[in-house]
């Protein structure tokens, strides 16, 4: 029984063609949303005494289907609300999709985003001590890296301060180094982490970003940008109001999303 | 990851946690961590000095059965008042993170437990002062904690569970501490009520550990076997029902969060 349910599970969970690395089938988010939704207890008790209970299901993504292929840089274009967000919860296994599969080794994914999980009343020794855990680095891993995030961040000097005295840029510096610092995944999603601080450290952070895209890893990008897209993809994805549009060559992808954002 | 590196992770992520909490609550204040043994330590000597004067005929060293309850009445609250609100203080990590969100409740049950330790070492000053003499039956207290500690934990994580879809569950849980609080004969002698009501205090698990906890520090004896039974009960219990509800409701939490 036990021994059924494992390959059962790994079976579901990772793609069959050794080449591919992130599956996505058919999948479907749906949210459902009461309409004006009951936020108390009162009202819900009201309601459902009343039997007033209309739902409306929102569909965040719409039979989403693709794959892709191990070491291809895949960037995902879209309007605000689109689903982009909704879809890298779902690959990187904080969402489960309402239908559909997605069929990829999660422990493989690792999701990179900028700006949270910072306590302005910690120390910046702390914060990255506390940031570090929350991303999974062991305290041993932090110790033996400390020194390098710090110079990289370039807050030499700052780091028994209280992150409250930042300016945002450093918090955002601070965050970008503490991301970046591991050894390059096999699978790295990024969530719009290519816009952080001032103009130099931005040329920095965007090398080091090209160095990860580079080391020969599964990539995907998620970004407004389409010219970060045009030159570091492989391969394009554009996602509008939950449905896929067009998917293929990034220049003509991109081309086709600002061909509709003009028009 | 192998399961026991997996363990470590999540004992360092707790405790990173737990130093945030701690770190914070104090984060403004001048003589910081030593505050969590001050404030226990001061607002006992006023609850004693107030209602020393109030039972002093029914029971005996009244301050202490009084403190006795306190603390762990403080415990009790302070853990699951602030895992309740948990997941939606925390939800930018949410979807960010990879480990368990169960961590996220148990790092403010933890928290709780870490801030009854301080409570424990005033408690131990208001012994010496009150001359309460040592007894072996105190070490008994671990086991009292220790259900104690398990019951805060479930009933956090059905109330972490509900709060992020029923804001005002917050303040309902307000009344409902009220009410339970005095239900869990705190301050009072329980002696001095008969009928229905003092069938609901014994029912009351708080009030089983408060009186276990009494009997063990004040008059040496230990729990009964029925009383134990209870204790190990409620507190495997809760914990096991809450985890049940909690993870039942996970995928629910995250789309809502």
């Amino acid at each position: 029984m036990g021994i059924w349910e494992g390959h059962r599970r790994a079976s579901r969970r990772m793609p069959r063609d050794p080449a591919v690395d992130i599956e996505v089938r058919n999948v479907t988010m749906e949210f459902r949303r009461a309409k004006d939704e009951a936020t108390s207890l009162k009202e819900l008790a009201v309601r459902t005494l009343r039997r007033q209970h209309s739902y409306e299901t929102f569909r965040a993504l719409d039979r989403v289907s693709f794959s892709i292929r191990k070491g291809e840089v895949v960037g995902i274009v879209g309007t605000n609300g689109s689903g982009k967000s909704t879809l890298l919860k779902i690959i990187s296994g904080a969402l489960v999709p309402t239908c559909g599969q997605v069929l990829v080794d999660k422990s493989k994914v690792q999701l990179l985003t900028l700006g949270t999980g910072f306590d302005l009343e910690l120390t910046g020794r702390e914060n990255v001590y506390l940031n570090g855990a929350i991303i999974g680095y062991t305290k041993r891993y932090i110790d033996e890296k400390y020194d390098q995030i710090v110079a990289f961040a370039e807050l030499e000097g700052f780091m028994e301060e209280k992150v409250r005295n930042y300016s945002s840029g450093m918090v955002s510096r601070l965050g970008f180094a503490i991301a970046t610092v591991r050894d390059t995944p096999e699978i790295l999603i990024l969530d719009e982490v290519l816009s952080v601080g001032d103009l130099f450290f931005r040329k920095k952070s965007e090398a080091r970003i090209r160095e990860m895209i580079h080391g020969g890893s599964t990539v995907l990008i998620v970004s407004h940008s389409t010219s970060v897209i045009r030159g570091n993809c492989s391969k394009a994805i554009w996602i509008e109001k939950g449905k896929l549009r067009a998917m293929g060559d990034p220049k003509s992808v991109c081309d086709a999303y600002e061909g509709m954002k003009g028009g | 990851m192998t399961r026991a590196q997996q363990r470590k992770q999540h004992a360092f992520v707790i405790r990173q946690l737990t130093a945030r909490e701690l770190k914070r609550k104090y984060a403004r204040s001048y003589l910081g961590i030593v505050w969590s043994v001050l404030n226990p330590l001061l607002s006992m000597a006023v609850l004693s000095l107030i209602f020393s004067q109030l039972f002093r005929r029914s029971i005996d060293n009244y301050p202490i059965y009084y403190l006795t309850g306190y603390i762990l009445w403080q415990a009790f609250t302070g853990a699951t008042t602030s895992a309740m609100t948990t997941l939606v203080d925390n939800k930018a990590l949410l979807l960010k993170v990879k480990f368990p969100m169960e961590l996220f409740v148990l790092t403010r049950a933890y928290t709780a437990l870490i801030n009854l330790g301080y409570s424990l070492a005033a408690y131990v000053v208001m012994l010496a002062v009150f001359q309460v003499t040592p007894k072996w039956t105190m070490a008994f207290s671990v086991v009292i904690i220790a259900c104690l500690f398990l019951f805060a934990l479930g009933l956090s994580y059905i109330l972490a569970t509900a709060y992020v879809f029923f804001g005002d569950v917050r303040h309902l849980y307000t009344v409902v501490l009220t009410l339970w609080m005095y239900c869990s004969a705190i301050f009072y002698p329980v002696e001095q009520l008969q009928g229905p009501i003092r069938a609901v205090i014994d029912a009351n698990p708080l009030y089983v550990y408060i009186h276990c906890l009494r009997k063990a520090v004040m008059s040496g004896a230990l729990p009964t076997g029925f009383e134990l039974a209870q204790m190990l009960l409620w507190g495997v219990g809760t914990a096991a029902v809450g985890y049940w509800v909690f993870r039942r409701s996970k995928n629910r939490i995250m789309q809502r969060v």
